[in-house]
């Protein structure tokens, strides 16, 4: 019997083409997106549950509320871990990370013994000792158990060790930017990072052993730069743990330290607590903590994680609707059939039997035409989401768990076309009596609406995401970031950086040189700071205002094109300049500054006021508000920031690494430029943008098809209602009016439905940016239209065929 | 066989009854051929129908083989329909899906004969019916009288008691018409009792007896001789 059914379903699918490519092609399409996405979602979960006793190990978060806004960081005090560690036995080890660019982490020049020449290389970081002990990484080369003990030693890891070794390099000395006083050696060697770890990018584990950035840096309990982590014995308690933490860590370290220090206590100290977030919830649940880059890792966000589920199981149930809804558009061809084997003596259960039987054949043929499909699309999957992944082969359960797919998907699939076409009457369908039942129609439009509505608001949504990262990237920022071309590692020139310096600024078509590691946009290198402001004498009494403090020259407003609204630029013949900042104007606000240029300021140092620039938006445009900032003179020198006239760019590169090359032999010339580092800040966006957009092609591809099936049906049963029309009259374009006006019909109820969730949806997303656009009606009635036309074309041309032909045929097929 | 009594049957539309068949009695005994005859719409073919247990009556009783089977739900029709009956359509009603083989093995492939029997029985009565040569052709590759002769050998491979048959010949030319009336007449010869439903005088004439009905009642029964 199953034999016959399975022949049967074979010659089905073979005489009717057309349908079986659309049924088949959309189903496999609709699975093969679902399978790339739920790759996707299995990596984000798998985040960090592959380290040794994951789950007893906890990050230190701190969170306070300000004014209702809830803070959250990782940076803890340099002496917060080791003192918690003695504090409390339940800490079995503490391991602390620092990698906080101020301090040399993130981005170095890199350089051997062996060979002098400077690469520029990134994923540094420094680690105690008792940090490779937590997470006990997989050791190449050398031993683990004392690796970073002494100091200026490094762990590397495997892919950078075969970058600069031939063999096995430990023992082997390394310097960075040049420092020839600070040699590393290389201790061991582990393998690469997982990219499911929340450490995934780090190459260089530099020990924090003998360490003190300045000093006192280690006692220090006023600036927060390590992350900490902490493995707790087993069974413990986490919420008690977390609130004596709390206590010790602010009532007996912190406030003494502030009071000592002849501070003001914060009020929103008040609401601190500190709170240990498990390890395996670092990479989806971070997303509301400040960052300065301190992990290299883009982190991801549960919430990613649950619209992907949610598009995923929406493009499936898309595609399994199409299935649902030709198979039973198809119903009135297979309508005789049924009647006859009723009329033999064929049961409705053996009916139904052989329904989902050609049901699972097709989902079967099905899945795995998908799983070829999604094999061809994984590197363009991979691109747009940023991740390397591949698909599991030769993991255990791939194959069960694709049969397993393809039968569930079919018998759900199968059961109400089976249902339907089993319960026709025998004797109506053989005396062609088979109509389609209203009820059912009801049903066939909802799912056609309900596809058009998820196409809508998806082109929605790309629209919006277009629209906003068009105005993210021509959004006036205040300073001028076209054509400057920044040269990193120039730090390693040394004592002849201001030599080089001016030579570049002999070059006619350089307009401006500015050295400074401070750049308005923070792209890989350029630095920030946290630092609190009080006027003059009112350390005491006043809890000061945070800002930044940065380190610049006297070309540094030039060359950025900022505005200097009161006062005057550095200038390096005036000796008291040395003290002066120029501030900008979200500073005079903060603190109160009426009569700014002169006013005295301090933030430990105390500075002369001496200008004042506009505000310009050097964070990112998601978040409200300007800092507090402060210019001052002095040397920070890894970055060389020239600003270049419009014309043969080609050529100025050429002058300027002819410069270069003759000030650094030995090492080539790195440079980017700063607009499309920017636009890089936000390739987060971009990424959106790219996944909206492939998504809403990928939905309203299926949607068609499924619209494309529907018209087929409905026109082939119309034939010969078309045919007397034509015979009394009617044009071709009546005809294809009269066949394309329902459907049309049914996607201005999508309109309808979809125009207010994706408002919704839209402005939720929106939100998330200090700066953004305001969602314009027309970008409705546009995804609105392109929906229409796209339905009208889908349907047209079965319309079309159906009003051409002949209409003798119509009636005599009849 | 066949003992329907005071047999009534209406069609429903939202607004009008309309009765198909009225106070309808008939007798059918095993091994009778009857034709039954009458204008379009006189409730010939429903009457057929419900003898082939496809269709509902609303009153009256239907004895088959001295069993009530009127109130007889779907499976249990499906039953006795599989077992008992093999139906001969106008318009042969063959699947276009399946081979002329296949076709006609459907019965035996319901009723769960073994296949190698079911192979016999097929090949037995294409020969009959001398269709043999065209065993793997599809319908739509066969000439009308061709496929109704598959239609035939398809109602008679479960050797049935009783075939139905609707207008077996309105589709057909006169040769292969009288082919096909010859086959029905072998069968019953062979004790097989046939229904027939005809508009032609001529296919009547190879019936014991003809029904002559007009708006849903029998209004003559005549003996051919």
């Amino acid at each position: 019997m199953i034999k016959n059914y399975i022949k049967l379903a074979w010659r089905n699918l073979r005489s009717q083409k057309l349908f079986s490519i659309i049924k088949i092609g959309g189903f496999a399409f609709g699975i093969s997106i679902c399978l790339l996405i739920v790759l996707f979602v299995k990596h984000e979960l798998s985040y960090d549950k592959f380290y040794p006793d994951s789950d007893q190990i906890y990050r230190i978060v701190g969170v306070a509320n300000r004014d209702n806004v809830i803070l959250k960081g990782i940076a803890m005090p340099a002496p917060a871990g080791p003192t918690l560690k003695e504090e409390f036995p339940a800490i079995e080890a503490m391991g602390r990370m620092l990698s906080n660019p101020l301090f040399g982490a993130g981005s170095n020049q890199l350089s051997t013994h062996e060979n002098p020449e400077n690469f520029s290389d990134n994923g540094f970081t420094y680690v105690d000792q008792s940090f490779l002990d937590i997470f006990s990484p997989q050791a190449i080369y050398g031993s683990l158990a004392h690796a970073l003990d002494k100091p200026n030693t490094v762990v590397i890891t495997q892919s950078t060790a075969k970058k600069y070794f031939k063999r096995d390099p430990t023992g082997k000395i390394i310097y960075l930017n040049n420092d020839k006083d600070r040699p590393y050696t290389i201790t061991a060697v582990i393998a690469d990072v997982p990219s499911n770890s929340h450490l995934y990018g780090f190459n260089f584990f530099m020990t924090l052993s003998g360490i003190d950035f300045y000093p006192g840096e280690q006692q220090n309990w006023i600036a927060s730069n390590y992350s900490t982590y902490l493995k707790l014995k087993k069974g413990t308690d986490i919420e008690p743990l977390a609130k004596q933490l709390t206590k010790s860590y602010i009532q007996d370290h912190y406030v003494p330290a502030i009071l000592q220090a002849g501070m003001q206590v914060n009020p929103i100290l008040s609401t601190a607590k500190l709170v240990l977030q498990p390890l395996a919830e670092i990479h989806l649940y971070s997303s509301d903590i400040q960052n300065y880059k301190l992990e290299t890792q883009k982190r991801g966000d549960i919430k990613t994680v649950w619209v992907f589920s949610g598009i995923a199981g929406f493009i499936l149930l898309i595609a399994a609707i199409n299935f649902i809804n030709l198979s039973t558009t198809n119903a009135t061809s297979r309508a005789k059939e049924v009647g006859i084997r009723k009329t033999i003596g064929s049961n409705r259960r053996a009916l139904i039997s052989q329904f989902i039987t050609e049901s699972l054949l097709y989902s079967m043929i099905s899945v795995f035409a998908g799983i070829a499909i999604s094999f061809l699309l994984l590197p363009v999957f991979n691109d747009l989401a940023d991740k390397t992944l591949s698909i599991p082969w030769n993991e255990w359960y791939f194959v069960p768990a694709a049969i397993a797919i393809a039968l569930i998907i079919g018998l759900l699939s199968g059961i109400y076309p089976a249902i339907y076409l089993s319960g026709f009457k025998p004797i109506s369908v053989l005396k062609g009596k088979i109509s389609s039942r209203s009820g059912t129609s009801t049903f066939r439009n909802g799912l056609v609406v309900f596809q058009f509505v998820t196409s809508i608001i998806l082109i929605i949504g790309t629209l919006i995401v277009n629209q906003q990262m068009t105005f993210i990237l021509s959004k006036d920022v205040g300073f001028n970031k076209d054509q400057v071309l920044v040269l990193h590692g120039t730090n390693t020139l040394g004592s002849q950086t201001r030599t080089f310096k001016s030579e570049l600024g002999s070059i006619p078509s350089v307009n401006n040189v500015t050295i400074s590691d401070y750049l308005p946009v923070m792209i890989d290198g350029s630095k920030r700071n946290g630092n609190t402001f009080w006027l003059e004498g009112k350390q005491i009494e006043e809890a000061g205002k945070g800002g930044q403090f940065w380190i610049v020259d006297k070309d540094y407003l030039q060359t950025f094109g900022l505005t200097l609204i009161a006062g005057r630029n550095f200038n390096m013949d005036v000796a008291s300049d040395s003290a002066a900042v120029i501030v900008n104007k979200k500073m005079i606000v903060e603190l109160g500054l009426k009569d700014p240029i002169g006013a005295r300021i301090t933030n430990g140092t105390t500075y002369t006021i001496i200008g004042v620039v506009d505000d310009f938006i050097f964070g990112s445009l998601r978040e409200e508000g300007l800092q507090p900032l402060c210019l001052a003179i002095g040397g920070s020198n890894s970055l060389t920031s020239v600003k270049i006239s419009s014309d043969n760019i080609d050529l100025t590169i050429k002058d300027i690494t002819a410069i270069w090359d003759k000030f650094s032999p030995n090492q080539k010339i790195q440079y980017s430029f700063l607009d499309e580092g920017f636009a890089a800040l936000y390739n987060d966006v971009r990424r959106t943008q790219n996944i909206f957009t492939s998504f809403a092609i990928i939905a309203i591809f299926i949607a068609c098809l499924g619209l494309f099936g529907l018209a087929a049906y409905t026109t082939t049963q119309r034939t010969k209602e078309i045919g007397v029309r034509k015979v009394l009259g009617a044009s071709i374009s009546a005809i294809v009016k009269l066949l394309s006006k329902d459907f049309v019909r049914l996607v201005f109820v999508a309109i309808v439905i979809a125009s207010p969730i994706a408002w919704w949806a839209m402005n939720k997303w929106l939100e998330d940016f200090a700066y953004r656009i305001d969602i314009e009606w027309w970008t409705f009635a546009l995804a609105g239209s392109a929906a229409v036309v796209v339905a009208l074309l889908t349907v047209s041309w079965q319309a079309i065929r159906a009003a051409l032909a002949n209409p003798v045929d119509s009636l005599r097929d009849e | 066989m066949i003992k329907i009594t005071s047999l009534q049957k209406y069609y429903r539309t939202e607004e009008v009854e309309t009765v198909a068949l009225n106070n309808l009695t008939i007798h059918v005994k095993e091994g009778e051929f009857v034709a039954v005859m009458g204008p379009s719409g006189c409730g010939k073919s429903t009457l057929l129908n419900i003898v082939g247990l496809l269709d509902d009556l609303d009153e009256g009783s239907y004895l088959f083989n001295n069993i009530e089977v009127a109130k007889f739900n779907e499976r249990k029709r499906s039953d006795l329909r599989k077992h008992n009956i093999g139906f001969v359509f106008q318009s042969f009603n063959l699947i276009d899906e399946l081979t002329v083989f296949e076709n006609v093995e459907l019965p035996l492939v319901y009723t769960n004969v073994p296949a190698a029997e079911r192979k016999r029985r097929v090949e037995e009565v294409l020969e009959k019916v001398q269709i043999m040569h065209r065993r793997n052709h599809f319908p739509q590759q066969l000439s009308g009288g061709q496929q109704q002769r598959v239609a035939v050998a398809r109602a008679v491979v479960n050797t049935p008691k009783l075939i139905l048959a609707d207008e077996p010949t309105g589709n057909l030319d006169s040769n292969n018409g009288n082919e096909v009336m010859q086959l029905l007449t072998e069968l019953n010869e062979a004790g097989t009792t046939i229904v027939m439903v005809t508009h032609s005088e001529h296919d009547a004439r190879f019936a014991d007896r003809v029904i002559r009905m007009l708006d849903g009642q029998v209004i003559m029964e005549t003996t051919t001789a």
